[in-house]
């Protein structure tokens, strides 16, 4: 198995909120991608394929700021029903995953619920990146 | 006093690890910002001037995807590099929050990433904060 695939997998093992997972190379373009079984897709693979593009291209820009804010680690992007979590890899690869965003039944307020479970993603990025990948 | 920039002014105050906050309009041009001086962490305005312009198209673009591709509202946007987490979140149509801060590992983790990977608390105490934010 090819060893992006076999990460995809682990990810996907790892934690039970990752809906969507996939890899693009340096130009953005999806090169592999698993999707959780029995969870549907909220967004076309294509327009996935779009943001993951844009993605990309959003890393390229911040490496140009590499000498002031130092080398870039992954990055959250919220919305209110997923979270979208890039990290880019070693060879110039990109991980794209998709986790669910739903609020947590004994929050206060809904705001709350969709702000926790950070600790949940700072796992999935630790656990990315100690895979050496 | 605006609005906003007492927003900014609450924001340094409220978290000692926050070097650096601005506002922009739509375009990226900066309305208001703040930095705290003591920081040992220095980014040029130049380089923050760049930020903004670049993160207000990101912002564009994600409040597309938001009315095209039934994600819900775009709530923040947090980058983390090795120095610094850039926080950004929209504020109304036309102001988007820029926040920087401090990413120095923790000194008494075991290893240097944890120390990066952690503090998120704070910041999603500062997005809270930011949401609840009221004159």
């Amino acid at each position: 198995m090819e060893k992006y695939e076999q990460l995809l997998n682990m990810v996907m093992d790892f934690n039970e909120s990752v809906r969507f997972a996939a890899v693009s190379d340096a130009n953005g373009n999806l090169l592999w991608n698993s999707q959780r079984e029995g969870i549907s897709n909220i967004v076309p693979i294509e327009k996935t394929k779009a943001t993951m593009s844009r993605s990309r291209g959003e890393w390229d820009d911040y490496a140009t700021s590499a000498e002031h804010i130092g080398n870039g680690l992954y990055s959250i992007t919220s919305y209110a029903k997923i979270k979208r979590i890039t990290i880019p890899l070693s060879d110039g690869n990109m991980l794209f995953i998709s986790v669910n965003n739903k609020p947590m039944k004994n929050a206060k307020n809904k705001s709350y619920g969709h702000l926790v479970e950070m600790g949940n993603i700072l796992s999935i990025v630790e656990f990315v990146d100690s895979q050496n990948f | 006093m605006s609005r906003y920039e007492k927003l900014l002014h609450m924001l340094m105050d409220y978290e000692p690890t926050v070097l650096l906050t601005a506002i922009s309009d739509t375009q990226g041009n900066i309305l208001w910002n703040t930095i705290r001086d003591d920081s040992e962490i220095k980014i040029p305005l130049d380089e923050i001037k760049k930020t903004l312009v670049r993160e207000s198209s990101d912002w564009i673009n994600r409040c597309k995807i938001e009315d095209s591709d039934d994600l819900g509202r775009a709530m923040y946007h947090i980058a983390s590099f090795e120095k610094v987490k850039q926080v950004t979140i929209p504020l109304d149509a036309f102001h988007m929050l820029l926040i920087y801060v401090d990413n120095t590992p923790l000194k008494k983790t075991k290893t240097k990433s944890y120390g990066r990977y952690v503090q998120m608390g704070k910041i999603m105490s500062i997005v809270d904060f930011v949401n609840t934010f009221e004159e």
